[in-house]
């Protein structure tokens, strides 16, 4: 047979390679520096860039982005070409995506501590790079498939079958999730609402796991785990079996990143059984990993490489045998919100990603550069102590999440929270969260440790970047099956029938679980009392969003009696209509602020405490780890695009008034003034247009509305009037008394200190409009009757009671310079 | 088939070669050869477990409606909790000062953490109002102290309703003793406080 002559591309390979070790070391010091702040809040050093919130999204795209997606072209790129016997399809292509994805990276990381970010987890960036990503990442597909069709092997081999799934889901997962409108260059709104939001946000984030972070690195373990063991794959059935049942299960996982929260049961059971079927076709790819290096296990001993990759697909067992348990419910509702998700990722970050990503460049540099690994022993030595450190890492964590967990549900013996304080459940486990940093020292010891083996092997060697090879063409083949061919077998020489079939399986899940969500009302009851954000609501919002407060405190808390005793009202699926994006966070270092605008409530802070807060924590609460926020008083809100955002919102099916976007200004202005003069009162003179009254306003909302809606949880009134209360006037003086208090407080100003009325009726006559029974006055009260409002948000049903006992004496009592009756004339 | 018997072995063992299938002739990708051993047996048998698990988990909530959905778990959670403790109702009981010195102390300790930020440490007042000045919103009785501290009020004090009562008690006790003024000073004429 005629051998054709070509050359593979390794200067692309080389490259990818230097920007994987690059990007690790920056994600790694990155995550260090977080996990620092975490224990010791004053690493900020007071600048917003170097905050938390800010930085913690740049730890986990750089390390998700910048150095596992380096890694995976890295290993395409060199695996691909071999596997397919071509060179890539188009240099220009492979150039364009090395440069065009560094260049993502390096905007990712000014953006990100700018504060420019949409929120959603690990898909953060802001529109204008979502398009660049999406460009770059297409290119990536099209010369993966252009070199698929030149292909000089007839069949494709199981790790193409993982690039090619990769691709083609990433690239429908990161168009579906990012699909938003612009505000201006720098901001806009997802087009997603509330719970419609948090379901395509974790079918991204679930499934980014899944096709950026593991079927890619299965396809670099079915190259890279038999080519340094020299064996042949344990299982080629158990390939097939598992890629199919695994890419078509994973995406319909999403939603166990929201159980027991704002979601229809239907999806959460879906999200728990689809995790539970998970499990075998994980621990398929591990098992064929494992088992291929039977009759290998002597060269464990010696290589480096294989140690790597033995420790990475456990750690990959591990992880996904983790992933379906934490998915069960019972369990769930302990470890959500936890640390546990922060230790359950780091095994398959550090362990899987991490460790097959070292093996890899361990076994890659010297082959790449002609020449022997400078140094067994020391990669020997990355390998332990990067061990250590993936355990002195996720060990502490696990024991804080245990502990955190038990705090927050723990009774006492008389029904009460054992640690109401939100704080002692954190200053607990902050041993923890020291013991986490060294963890991280040592892991990052690891690959420092790497660093001058790998420049002193390739600089003993050197590289061919166009690598002469020889492969004889392709046979052509009939398009039909074959007599004795295997359907699969058919299919896997026929690349576009193959990516379709690919397309079809990574697609259903998604489309059953998110076509509901938004075509079908009922899913998402609403609550008549959910009312828009007002402008500079919006815009605090929008700050909220900006500092990443999400990182650390959630907005949704969950039906059980151990969050509703501390936090109020468990969430509903109707308080979220107007928001894009959610917030509803997945980690609670923080409390839970999803009624910290209920007054009366337990959340609720008036302002100035907030003003203190955020000012200095530390110093306003002894061993709070939250961040200051200093430059809330300096600088001044940008509500430049207010008018405009609001318009996004009205096309985004919000319901403000046609033409209001013309009034935000304003009414953000007025409302800012009222805050700020409300400020002053207590003593802190502040302009109406620094940033901490739209973080005030906007804090001042969350629940607020819903305690409109259902009052006290106590009192089990509802938005309903108040009509099945029976309800018969105290003479209990001390009711009266109770009665008298709230009155001179909450309805002198309109009825006049003793009852006789002002801009409201009389209340010391015999007229009444409304009916005199003390029934009919506890209704009034309750409900509000024509421009007078309603108090059952502000008052439980007991005070509703002593106010109306007391009213109910006033009647008859005709207080001095009464105002003329109203009404009808009664008989007490 | 003697394959089939000695199967559990193999995956503990070392490789031996008479328990593998045949090397694929066709499969050579970049010298990566594949064996054409089935799928262990065990795993296969683990998924359909979980498919077996899957439907019987939605059965059980969805179409049959045996277990209970989240809301409901939710009320049968408050239900039994309710039943199992008796929650005093503010309001409806008359409190007693307490004046042992480890009770202040408790109430001490729990003004310190839960209460100082806003009232001051020696509650001078703050972002709250001063406790020392004999001067009360809401009542100047330890019941309406009480029940202040417990619900929260409309202008912005948060509800500490999940405080013990004991520690409420604690509290109230605290600051009516220790905070404020002897009553000999106090120029007030509402004085139906029981100390």
């Amino acid at each position: 047979m005629i051998q054709e002559k070509f050359y593979y591309d390794n200067k692309i390979v080389k490259l990818f390679a230097y920007a994987t070790i690059f990007w690790g070391i920056v994600g790694m010091l990155v995550g260090l520096w977080a996990a620092t702040e975490l224990a010791f809040p004053s690493w900020n050093l007071n600048l917003s860039w170097l905050t938390f919130g800010r930085i913690r999204p740049l730890h986990t795209n750089a390390i998700v982005f910048a150095f596992t997606g380096n890694a995976i072209f890295t290993g395409s790129y060199y695996a691909v070409q071999r596997l397919l016997k071509a060179r890539m399809f188009s240099d220009f292509l492979s150039k364009f995506n090395f440069w065009g994805w560094q260049l993502i990276i390096v905007l990712a990381a000014i953006t990100l501590p700018l504060g420019i970010t949409v929120s959603k987890e690990y898909a953060e960036l802001e529109w204008p790079i979502d398009i660049l990503i999406a460009i770059v990442w297409v290119s990536y597909g099209w010369n993966l498939i252009g070199t698929l069709l030149k292909r000089r092997v007839q069949h494709i081999y199981v790790a193409i079958w993982f690039f090619l799934a990769s691709f083609v889901a990433v690239a429908v997962l990161h168009i579906g999730n990012s699909i938003e409108i612009p505000v201006n260059f720098f901001k806009s709104y997802t087009v997603y609402a509330g719970v419609q939001d948090a379901v395509v946000q974790w079918w991204y984030g679930h499934n980014a796991v899944a096709f950026f972070l593991t079927t890619p690195f299965l396809g670099l373990m079915y190259y890279f785990l038999p080519k340094a063991a020299n064996r042949p794959i344990y299982s080629y059935r158990l390939s097939i079996i598992h890629f199919w049942s695994l890419i078509f299960i994973y995406m319909w996982a999403g939603p166990h990143h929201l159980l027991y929260q704002a979601l229809p049961d239907w999806a959460q059971t879906l999200g728990v059984v689809f995790s539970i079927m998970l499990l075998a076709p994980s621990w398929g790819g591990m098992l064929n990993g494992l088992l291929t290096l039977r009759g290998a296990w002597d060269k464990v001993r010696e290589s480096a490489v294989l140690k790597f990759f033995v420790v990475a697909v456990t750690a990959y067992g591990m992880s996904t045998f983790e992933g379906p348990m934490l998915s069960i419910k019972t369990v769930n509702s302990f470890t959500h919100f936890t640390d546990w998700t922060i230790a359950h990722v780091h095994i398959g970050g550090m362990g899987w990603n991490g460790f097959m990503t070292f093996g890899m460049l361990y076994w890659l540099i010297p082959k790449l550069f002609n020449t022997k690994l400078h140094s067994e022993k020391s990669a020997n030595t990355h390998f332990w102590i990067g061990t250590l450190g993936m355990l002195a890492y996720s060990v502490p964590l696990y024991w804080a999440a245990f502990t955190q967990t038990l705090m927050w549900k723990e009774f006492t013996d008389a029904g009460y929270l054992a640690y109401p304080e939100f704080l002692d459940t954190v200053t607990q486990i902050i041993p923890m969260y020291i013991t986490r940093i060294i963890g991280g020292i040592l892991y990052i010891t690891g690959i420092i440790i790497m660093l001058p083996n790998l420049i002193k092997t390739i600089k003993s060697g050197y590289i061919i970047e166009n690598e002469e090879a020889y492969a004889a063409p392709r046979e052509k083949l009939a398009k039909k099956r074959l007599a004795g061919e295997t359907p699969h077998r058919w299919i896997e020489r026929k690349a576009v029938h193959f990516t379709v079939w690919v397309l079809i399986a990574i697609i259903v899940g998604g489309l059953v679980e998110i076509i509901p969500m938004i075509t079908v009302k009922s899913n998402i009851p609403t609550i008549a009392a959910v009312k828009p954000y007002t402008p500079l609501e919006l815009e605090g919002r929008d700050l909220y969003i900006k500092e990443g407060c999400y990182t650390c405190h959630s907005q949704s808390i969950r039906p059980f009696r151990s969050e509703t005793e501390r936090y109020g009202e468990y969430s509903k699926q109707g308080e979220f209509v107007y928001d894009h994006p959610f917030q509803w966070g997945s980690k609670r270092t923080g409390p839970d602020l999803a009624r910290s605008g209920y007054r009366g409530g337990k959340m609720f802070r008036p302002a100035v405490w907030h003003y203190e807060h955020f000012k200095d924590p530390q110093g306003f609460i002894e061993g709070s780890i939250m961040p200051a926020y200093p430059w809330f008083f300096e600088n001044d809100l940008d509500y430049s695009s207010i008018k405009r955002k609001i318009e996004v919102m009205q096309m985004l099916g919000v319901p403000y008034p046609v033409g209001y976007a013309d009034q935000a200004e304003a009414d953000l202005k007025k409302q800012a003034e009222g805050i700020a003069a409300e400020l002053k009162k207590a003593g802190k003179d502040i302009a109406w247009n620094k940033q901490i009254i739209a973080m005030i306003a906007y804090l001042h909302k969350l629940g607020k509305d819903i305690s409109l809606a259902t009052a006290d949880n106590k009192s089990n009134a509802t938005d309903k009037k108040t009509e099945t209360v029976n309800f018969t006037a105290s003479s209990n003086p001390e009711d009266l008394k109770a009665g008298a208090e709230i009155f001179k407080s909450s309805c002198a100003a309109c009825h006049g200190a003793n009852g006789e009325g002002v801009v409201g009726p009389n209340l010391g006559d015999n007229f009444t409009l409304h009916g005199g029974n003390a029934n009919n006055i506890f209704k009034v009260i309750s409900d509000g009757a024509g421009i007078m409002t309603g108090y059952k948000s502000q008052f439980n049903q007991e005070k509703l009671g002593q106010i109306a006992s007391y009213v109910y004496s006033l009647l008859g009592t005709n207080p001095k310079k009464g105002k003329d009756p109203e009404g009808k004339e009664i008989q007490k | 088939m003697e394959n089939k018997k000695t199967y559990p072995k193999k995956v503990f063992e070392g490789y031996n070669e008479k328990y593998d299938q045949k090397l694929m002739i066709e499969h050579d990708y970049d010298g990566i050869r594949e064996l054409d051993n089935p799928p262990p047996p065990w795993l296969m048998w683990l998924f359909y477990l979980t498919v077996f698990w899957a439907l019987g988990y939605a059965a059980y909530f969805h179409f049959f409606h045996i277990g209970p959905l989240q809301a409901e778990e939710y009320k049968i959670e408050m239900a039994e909790a309710a039943k199992k403790y008796k929650k005093s109702d503010a309001g409806t009981k008359q409190i007693v000062l307490l004046t042992d010195e480890t009770s202040l102390n408790a109430g001490a300790a729990t003004y310190a953490k839960s209460c100082a930020a806003c009232h001051g440490p020696e509650g001078k007042g703050g972002i709250g109002v001063n406790l020392t000045d004999n001067k009360w919103i809401y009542g100047d009785s330890p019941e309406n102290i009480f029940k202040t501290i417990k619900n929260g009020t409309n202008k912005g004090m948060a509800s500490f309703s999940s405080l013990s009562d004991e520690k409420l008690m604690q509290v109230t006790s605290f600051i009516l003793q220790k905070l404020q003024p002897p009553k000999v000073t106090d120029t007030k004429d509402n004085t139906d406080s029981n100390n």
